[in-house]
Order: structure tokens, then sequence, then C-alpha cells
């Protein structure tokens, strides 16, 4: 079991993150609304789930729950003014409800631990492995040291979560309010005349974005077991936006493969993780310029379809 | 029998500006119902008006008995009317089939979970909303063959019907049609005559906005003609064409008569 790599298992992890979180902007987009405020609806996830960990000692799934759904309320919160907006002053409004969500994080002292953060969450692995040694497992009888044992743990939870994420929102995709999604970004005034009731669906897009965001974070806050509002700074909110713009917004694969490949490159290129967010800017304009449907889009998907096809037959 | 739409008085201003003011007429079930006039009479308006796309700014709008302005505009096609667009609006980057199939939105109820879970309900819903499509298809005369084709790359033609495919979808008992013959030439539009007498024997009423005259004449049992916005005349097409204030209005007075 010696290939069992804890620093590649949690860099696996924050690409599984990365995914649920790109996931969390492509749902918004898919009705033409771009959010920026998927950093704050990961922080609220992240502080909800941490907090009841942390001071009411609730289990660890019952957090996550409360943290997602409790970022989906705020979502419908901030969802029905923003109806008003578009474009891009939609993501200006947004963006700037993350930076609220962060100031408060980091002045509601009493709550929040301010500035500092949030420290000894549970970690999922180390519960998962306190949890199996009491019913007498030990992770070396699968010839595991326990370190290994936990980042492995931590790793399949979330790869659960992320593919459970991605097959939701595929199977959504191709379903009624699937297509409602995909004529209100097209069209609105055509898809409301056609008898969809656009601002219900739009409202449930943002919520839907807002609680998967909330679901990365508190994720994420019982893999790192400890949070602080750096961790969720507008920094974090171009991030999300670079894997939709790098992946591609018009099929749930192009955020999904933004994520993994913006997370895993900056860590094999250790030397140029300095440099990330320098990467980024040049990578949305040269995506600009050059793509700007993004890497994955329609007709690149029919044509590995039929690739498969072809080496199928 | 009391009238499938009434309209009672509509005013519709933007700013300072007067669309329609005082208009007044009424739809029986069954018929079909030019609205003519020229460029800028505010036809399209009256056609957002009665959509709800946007509310009147005076007077009522009753159909089948019921005041509907001011309710969304979902919520009017959902009551039974639906529309085509004078610049077609079809959701472009989606198939053909998908078109028609927004278009039964309002008639199928699978939401978020029943959607993701697809559970069995949910798979005859699908399947009975691509049934209805096929059947949507023929009677427009698409062939099922282009069906996975983007709506885009249809042909003009062919893209005009598919919005009629559409708007018939959500199962309208009124259908208002904007300009369906625009750009075509004669032979096309007979076939847009034709599809119109066939929606008709479906028992669907039809509120048409038409500029060629010959369709217009041939296709309505009334017309209404509108000019800058008001209502100058109503009444069978016989009677319209000879009536002097409709000449006037599309040809302009006669040098002496205007002062006269």
């Amino acid at each position: 079991m010696e290939w069992i790599n804890p620093y590649h298992l949690q860099v696996a992890s924050f690409v599984l993150i990365n995914v649920i979180l790109g996931v969390s902007i492509y749902v918004t987009l898919s009705t033409g609304q771009l959010s920026l405020g998927n950093a704050g609806f990961m922080s609220i996830g992240a502080y909800a789930a941490a907090l009841l960990a942390t001071k009411y000692g609730l289990p660890i799934p019952v957090g996550i729950a409360a943290g997602a759904l409790l970022a989906g309320a705020a979502g419908v919160l901030v969802g029905i003014p923003s109806l008003r907006l578009s474009g891009v002053y939609l993501a200006i409004a947004t963006l700037g409800f993350g930076e609220v969500v962060r100031a408060v994080a980091i002045n509601w002292e009493s709550l929040t631990g301010g500035a500092v953060g949030i420290a000894a969450i549970p970690q999922m692995g180390r519960v998962v492995l306190a949890g199996a040694r009491v019913l007498g497992f030990s992770p070396g009888s699968l010839g595991m040291k326990p370190n290994q044992f936990i980042s492995l743990t931590v790793f399949l939870i979330l790869l659960a979560a992320a593919v459970l994420t991605v097959a939701f929102f595929l199977r959504l995709g191709r379903s009624r309010v699937g297509r409602a999604y995909a004529a209100i970004r097209i069209d609105e005034g055509a898809a409301e005349a056609s008898g969809i009731p656009v601002t219900y669906y739009k409202v449930l897009a943002f919520s839907q974005g807002a609680m998967v965001s909330g679901l990365a974070g508190a994720l994420y806050a019982h893999s790192t077991s400890f949070i602080s509002p750096s961790d969720f700074t507008y920094h974090r909110a171009v991030e999300i936006l670079v894997f939709a713009v790098f992946g591609g917004s018009g099929h749930i694969l192009g955020p999904v493969f933004g994520a993994a490949f913006l997370t895993v490159v900056p860590e094999a290129l250790r030397v140029i993780s300095h440099y990330r967010y320098i990467l980024y800017g040049v990578l949305v304009v040269l995506m600009m310029i050059f793509r700007p449907q993004g890497i994955i889009d329609a007709p690149l998907l029919r044509r590995l379809r039929r690739d498969r096809a072809a080496e199928a037959a | 029998m009391s009238a499938l739409l009434v309209l009672e008085r509509i005013g519709k201003s933007f700013g300072g500006l007067t669309a329609l003011s005082d208009i007044s007429f009424s739809v029986e079930a069954g018929e079909i119902v030019g609205v003519i006039g020229p460029n800028g009479a505010g036809k399209t308006t009256l056609f957002n008006v009665i959509t709800s796309l946007f509310p009147p700014t005076e007077g009522s709008v009753r159909f089948d008995g019921e005041a509907i302005a001011g309710l969304p505009a979902h919520a009017v096609t959902r009551r039974g009317i639906g529309r085509t667009f004078q610049n077609i609006r079809l959701f472009a980057a989606m198939t053909v089939e998908e078109n028609v199939m927004v278009g039964r939105h309002c008639r199928t109820r699978a939401g978020v979970w029943r959607g993701v879970l697809r559970t069995r309900g949910e798979r005859e819903e699908e399947r009975g909303i691509r049934e209805r499509t096929r059947e949507l298809l023929d009677l427009v005369g698409l062939p099922g063959t282009i069906s996975g084709q983007a709506a885009g790359s249809l042909p003009y033609g062919h893209q005009r019907r598919l919005e009629i495919a559409r708007a018939l979808a959500a199962g309208p008992r009124l259908l208002l049609l904007d300009e369906p013959a625009a750009g075509m030439n004669e032979a096309e539009t007979t076939e847009v005559f034709d599809l119109i007498r066939r929606v008709r024997a479906l028992g669907v009423t039809i509120l048409l906005i038409e500029h060629d005259m010959s369709l217009v004449m041939r296709a309505c049992d009334r017309l209404v003609v509108f000019h800058f916005g008001r209502k100058i005349a109503e009444g069978p097409p016989a009677a319209i064409r000879d009536d002097p204030g409709v000449i006037e209005a599309y040809l302009g007075a006669a040098d002496g008569v205007a002062d006269a």
C-alpha cells in the first residue's frame, strides 16, 4: 500500500472540492446568470458546518447538509433582489455580497473567531478512523498507515460528493427543468412566452448554485479542519469564475475540466504556483481572444463522442 | 355566446409616446381575425399587451371571461394564449425537437427531483412530450428527420413553422401569429395559409398580423385595421377593402381630399 501517497490524495481532494465549485457556477450560468458570490456561499456553508460541529457537537453529515441548505436559503434571499440585474451588474452585486459575508466573518468575532477563523474542526478522515477503531478496525490490517487511511477516506468521500453532484446536474440538464434553464439562457422573453415561469427558475438555479457552493464549503471545512475568512476572498470567487471561463460553461463538463486542470497544473509545476493568479489572468485573456466559449464546447463533445463510437465500431 | 377574447379601451404608452389608444374589439371562438395596418400602427404592441409581455396602461383584456391584464406572461400562456414573434425567436442553439418540448412546459409537471431521479411518472411524461412534439412537427409540415438539428440552422420558412409548432405545444385556444408569411414567396405563403386553416380546424382561434393582403383577404373571417395606434375600421375583408378610411391610411389621402 506504499503507493497511497497522502500528498497526492490531498491534491486530488482539492481538485474534487474545486470540481463541486465549478458545478456551482455552472448551475447559475445555465440560466444565463453570472454569479461571483459563490465564494460567499461557500463560506456560509463552511462556517455553518464548522460551527455546528465545534460548538454544538452535531454529527458531520448533519452539519454538511445544514451548511448546504443554509447557503441555498441565502441564495434565495440574494437571488430575488438580484433578478433585477443581469450580466455584469449581477456579477458586481454578487461579488459585493461575497465581500459582505467575509466582512461579517471577520467582525462577528464571538461567533466566527474573527480573522483567526475556526480551528480544530473535526476532520472527516480522522472521525471515520476513530469510529472504525472503536469497532476494532485498524488501518494496519489493510496495510495502510493511519495518515494514508485518513487521506484516502477524505478523498473517497469527496469523490462520492463530486460524482453525485455532477450526476445530479447532468440528469437535471436533460429533464424538463433543464430545458427550461436552457431556454431562459438563450432568450428569456421567448421562454416566458412559451409558458416558462422565468423568475421562478432563475431563483431556483441561483439558489441551487449557492447550495452547491455551500456543500463545497462544508466539505472543505471538514477536510482541512481549519477555516478563516482569507479562504473565501474574491480571489476564490475569481478562481471559480476562471474554472468556467477556461473549461467552458456550455456543458457541465467544462467547469469540471477547468477546475481539475487549474488545480493540478499549479501543483504539478510547484515553481509557478506563486504566480497562480498571474497565470489565471493570462489564461482569461488568452481564452477571450482564442476560445471565448472555453475549452469544452458542444462541437468538441460531439467530436469526442463520434471518435468513441468509431472506435467501438 | 360570449367572445373568447375581449379587449376594452386598451391604451398603452411608453413614456410620452402613445402606442395604442382606446382599442376595443373582440374575437369569437373559432374565428380567424386579421390585424392589419401600416408599419408602426401598434399591431405588435397589441400582441405584447394581450400576451402580457407588458401590461396595458389602460383598459382591460378578458380571455374566456377572465381579466388577464397584469398576469405574468407565462400565466397567460398557461391559460391558453400562444404566440409567435415577428422577428423569429426560437431557441437557436437547441434542437428542433427541444424547441417544441420547451413549449410543452406549462402542460407538464416534473420538477427537480422527479427529473433527476427519472421516476416512472417522469419517464412517461417525457415520452408523452416527445410524442406530442412529433405530432406537432408533422402538423406544421416539418420532417421528423430534422428534429435533431439545431433550430438556428433551419431555413427561414422552416423556422417560422417551428415557432408555430412550439406555440401549439402549449395547447393554446387562441394563437397570435405575428407576420407568419413575412419574407416568403407566393408558394410558401400559400403553405402558411393552409397551415393556418389546419390549425383552426383543430379548434384554435387565430389572431393574425399580416402585411400580405392576398393572404389576409383569403384567410380571415374578419379584419381589424390599425392606424397610428387607433382602430380605424373593423369588419369582413370585402367591406374593409372598400373602406375609404382604410384606403386613405394605406395609400395616403388623395390630393385635395385631405383638406376638404
